[in-house]
């Protein structure tokens, strides 16, 4: 079936991305925070494999990277030396997934050469690095709010579609305010009301609950649909006549229909909220500096000479496309088998 | 016309929810919002007292939700800390810059999804439908954030446009055709952004639309009676394929306003989005439930043109 | 048979109803205009202890409305019922938890009231699991039990029900209304829809289950001759009320009402197919 080799296609690079992110500490060579006051705005190391006096050589190696003398912010290599990348290298002490203190890095190179994949920033701070970091915060706001949405979504549309009535009427009257508004509007309207000068965890957990709270009127609105379809079938009556309790029904019968609904719309809202978050971020209503998120890394470019300048530091954006278009993918995978299994 | 008159009501049922809802989350707020009022050396005692008085800042929520709502009916909208003035004064300006750069944003993402969306649906799975449709899926992976300083690395590396703003600095001593090349010229990097944004969903509810249609007995009829592709598909095909897409016209406004907000704010256009970002960020309420008062009209207003347009185009809306 | 019949009919009601109205109101979509359905109006009857009754009546004239006003399902607007002697009250939902085993339903649509992701067995299951009658391998077992008393091989337990044929899911439903042992079993429509063998065959299930289990039944259908030949007692019901009710005898022999009459003119016409396919059947 091809829309099945599709859907693992899909999952397969969305979960590489999700796995290099998850793993920063490990895929990225160094602290995102450690500063190279020697090297603001250095660009992108270049990998070769032909020295410089034109030999091929099996294993990659850099040049070191070294100011040039008569210029400010411009680079160039040092040909002397040649730096080997290896992999496994002992490197900056972190903690794998915020847990397990390691210093064993993918890759990198011997002192006192260093290795910028994504160039660095003005305090000379690896991009590389500050992406992945950056994608921690990004992509796991993103995620979290999102089941905060599918949450109060299943919650509410759940209630609505079950018990109908007023509580039904009202619940959706209100989704339809939620709906017709323009979410940044909202969004920045709501963020407007809280807190501003808070601890970074604190900003970053009201992040999650803003963003997921201000989007559960749609899957709210779906799974009301699934649940008022589903809460008429025959068999939901005949479970009563055994003495099913609401909740038995809504478990066994009702909400198993929602499962392919909940996974689209999660598909869908995910990369939605990673936008949302890096756009209060960018605006500086997020996480701030020295935190990385990838809303940070952009607000970088708002400066006239890093956009003109320093192309490198787009790079975050790519990371940005990369994670949505990952998840559009899945999400048109999963909207055809759904609509395949449908029909 | 009583389906347009339940349109209306519906549109202004909306507008009183939303100032509610507004309210309501300016109560959420830990701590009074107006506690921070008067750390603020920006504001005199004087005013703090004359606002006090005038909005009931101390009072509950109720109170000082009527006393919004008469300074609205009186056309003030709320008074605001931060600029200490009216908040109409402030936006109306403002919402009338945001409205040139989403109308314009609007009319050419339709003029260029109609005519793309009708054309590929007519081969689908040909070289150029494949494209289109990897070129739209390629487009919806790309936030505006993204897209817009890829236009402005370009505007500013090719010098070809305007970087910054709705005018140029001289922009006064311009007569009026200098003034309206300078404004077209500054309005070129934020209305691409948007209608690049907005393009990928509008061509495939085009595409998708018209090859429902497509499918129909009659137009396949039609097709055997020798009539053209192209009276075919714009005379016979797209008046059929009409509802939905108009339907997806009302909602497509309320995308392109937030969309708005972001290009405005990192275009430097002074539209409501910036308005509203230093409205949150100073926390200015008035301005900040004006904000978002004006840009749910807009909506409105983009759903009512949507039902018009409705009413003129299939009849049978009206009878109901 | 006739003195076995009048020997059945001085035992003591299991099931009593009285005055029954339930009403429907519908609206037309995108119109404020109602639609006043009188389903049922002032319906009388008495059920009798381990007797079959059919209930029979053209469709739309509100059986299945009796049906789940009596196996509890649906609360009528004005009326009373009496199960073994005591009132049912809607209101109480401990009594209606103690009742609602006892009184169980075969249900009119029965693709549509077995849940096509549950498996055979898990559909059986349902009803133990949800009053804790049974729990690990024992639930299985007992699934297993209740599919081979209604001659359905236990092998079947993993297939999904929309792989079963007409007459098979009628018995898993049967089985399933089994499966909490009741003292009262209400047949909605079981034998329309299969073909004639295949109503023979489940009805002689049926009779075979009202002796080994004793069970009381109330059977529905829209043809008087499909019931004619195993009821005990016949209810007609026309337009929301019933309109004739008695032994079989009574009804067949002397019908009171115009259609009770109408409906007896078609069941010669059919009968003699009946015979044939019973004896076809393997009685
Ligand atoms: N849930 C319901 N809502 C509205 N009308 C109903 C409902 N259930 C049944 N009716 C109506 O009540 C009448 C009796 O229906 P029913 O009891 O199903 O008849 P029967 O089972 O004899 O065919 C029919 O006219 C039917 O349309
Ligand atoms: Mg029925």
């Amino acid at each position: 079936m091809a829309s099945k080799r599709k859907i693992v296609a899909a999952v397969m690079f969305l979960l590489s991305l999700h796995l290099a992110i998850l793993l920063a500490g490990f895929v990225a060579p160094y602290d995102p925070a450690a500063q190279n006051r020697d090297f603001p705005f250095a660009p992108p190391t270049r990998v070769r494999f032909v020295d410089a006096a034109g030999h091929l050589h099996a294993r990659p190696f850099i040049y070191q990277c070294v100011a040039r003398p008569d210029g400010i912010y411009e680079y160039e290599e040092s040909r002397e030396l040649r730096y080997p990348v290896h992999l496994f290298v002992v490197g900056p002490e972190y903690k794998l997934v915020g847990l397990w203190p390691s210093r064993v890095h993918l890759f990198g190179v011997e002192a006192p050469a260093q290795i910028f994949l994504a160039g660095t920033d003005n305090y000379g701070r690896d991009q590389f690095s500050r992406i992945l970091y950056g994608g921690q915060i990004s992509v796991a706001a993103g995620l979290l709010a999102t089941g905060t949405s599918l949450l109060l979504g299943l919650l509410i549309g759940c209630v609505s579609g079950f018990y109908g009535k007023w509580l039904d009427e009202s619940a959706m009257r209100l989704a339809e305010l939620f709906l017709v508004l323009p979410w940044l509007y909202l969004l920045l309207a709501v963020r407007a009301f809280l807190p501003l000068h808070i601890s970074p965890t604190q900003t970053f957990l009201l992040l999650v609950v803003v963003i997921g709270t201000i989007g559960w009127a749609r899957p709210a609105r779906l799974i009301r649909g699934i649940v008022l379809g589903a809460k008429n079938r025959k068999y939901v009556t005949a479970s009563r006549s055994f003495g099913a309790s609401d909740y038995y029904i809504l478990r066994r019968h009702v909400l198993p229909h929602t499962y392919g609904i909940l996974l689209t719309q999660a598909a869908l809202l995910v990369p939605q909220y990673v936008i949302a978050e890096v756009t209060l971020s960018f605006f500086g209503l997020g996480l701030s500096e020295p935190m990385p998120s990838w809303g940070n890394l952009l607000a970088n470019l708002q400066q006239y000479n890093v956009l003109v300048s320093y192309w490198w530091m787009f790079l975050p954006a790519l990371a940005l496309v990369l994670v949505s278009f990952g998840y559009l993918n899945v999400a048109n995978a999963f909207h055809e088998r759904l609509q395949s299994g449908s029909t | 016309m009583k389906y347009l008159e339940r349109r209306v009501i519906h549109g202004i049922l909306l507008l009183i929810g939303v100032s509610v809802l507004c309210f309501l989350f300016s109560d959420l707020a830990p701590g009074s919002f107006f506690d921070e009022m008067k750390l603020n050396p920006q504001i005199s005692s004087e005013t703090v007292a004359a606002l006090r008085s005038q909005y009931g800042l101390d009072k509950p929520l109720p109170v000082r939700y009527a006393r919004w709502v008469e300074s609205v009916l009186g056309g003030e909208w709320g008074y605001s800390f931060a600029y200490n003035s009216s908040v109409r004064s402030l936006l109306v300006v403002r919402a009338r810059n945001t409205l040139l750069l989403t109308t314009l944003a609007t009319l050419f993402s339709w003029l260029v999804a109609v005519p793309l969306g009708v054309w590929i649906s007519n081969h689908p799975g040909k070289w150029y439908d494949r494209l289109s449709m990897g070129g739209t899926s390629l487009l919806l992976s790309v936030p505006e954030l993204v897209l817009v300083f890829g236009l402005l690395y370009f505007a500013i590396r090719t010098h070809a446009l305007p970087v910054g703003g709705m005018t140029s600095v001289g922009f006064d001593q311009l007569g009026l055709w200098g003034k309206t090349i300078d404004l077209v010229t500054h309005l070129i990097v934020p209305v691409t952004t948007l209608v690049l944004a907005s393009l990928p969903v509008l061509v495939r509810h085009v595409r998708a639309s018209m090859v429902e249609v497509l499918k129909l007995p009659f137009i396949q009829a039609a097709r055997g009676h020798g009539i053209g592709p192209a009276r075919l598909l714009f005379r016979y095909a797209l008046p059929a394929a009409g509802n939905p897409l108009i339907s997806l016209f009302g909602l497509s406004v309320a995308g392109l306003l937030s969309g708005s907000l972001l290009v405005e704010v990192i275009t430097g256009w002074p539209g409501i989005g910036p308005l509203l970002l230093e409205a949150s960020m100073s926390r200015d309420l008035y301005v900040v439930v004006g904000a978002v008062m004006s840009s749910t009209l807009f909506m409105v207003f983009g759903s009512l043109l949507a039902d018009v347009m409705l009413v003129v185009v299939d009849p049978r809306i009206r009878v109901e | 048979m006739g003195t076995e019949a009048v020997g059945r009919a001085i035992k003591p009601a299991l099931v009593k109803a009285r005055a029954l109205c339930k009403r429907y109101v519908q609206r037309a979509p995108f119109s404020r205009k109602k639609f006043v359905i009188d389903a049922l109006m002032d319906v009388d009857l008495e059920i009798a202890l381990g007797c079959l009754t059919a209930l029979v009546g053209e469709s739309g004239s509100g059986k299945s409305t009796l049906a789940s006003c009596l196996g509890i399902l649906e609360k009528p607007d004005r009326g009373e019922i009496w199960f073994e002697g005591s009132k049912v009250s809607f209101a109480n939902s401990r009594e209606l938890t103690a009742l609602r085993p006892k009184i169980q339903m075969v249900f009119q649509d029965s693709a549509g009231a077995l849940n096509p992701r549950f498996s055979a067995a898990q559909i059986i299951e349902e009803p133990l699991e949800i009053q804790g009658r049974e729990s690990g391998a024992r639930l299985r077992a007992r699934a297993c039990e209740l599919m081979e008393e209604v001659g359905l091989s236990p092998d079947a337990g993993n297939r999904s029900p929309l792989e079963f044929s007409g007459g098979q899911r009628q018995r898993l439903a049967i089985a399933r209304a089994l499966a909490l042992k009741p003292t009262f079993l209400i047949l909605d429509e079981s034998l329309s829809g299969l073909d004639l063998a295949t109503q023979a065959q489940i009805l002689n299930l049926l009779l075979d289950l009202q002796t080994s289990h004793s069970l009381t039944y109330l059977l529905i259908s829209h043809d008087l001759s499909l019931v004619g030949q195993v009821a005990d007692f016949v209810a007609v019901m026309h337009h929301g009320k019933i309109v004739e009710c008695g032994s079989r005898q009574q009804v067949f022999s002397a019908p009171q009402h115009a259609h009770t009459k109408e409906l007896l003119a078609s069941v010669g016409v059919v009968e003699a197919a009946f015979r044939t396919a019973q004896v076809g059947g393997g009685q």
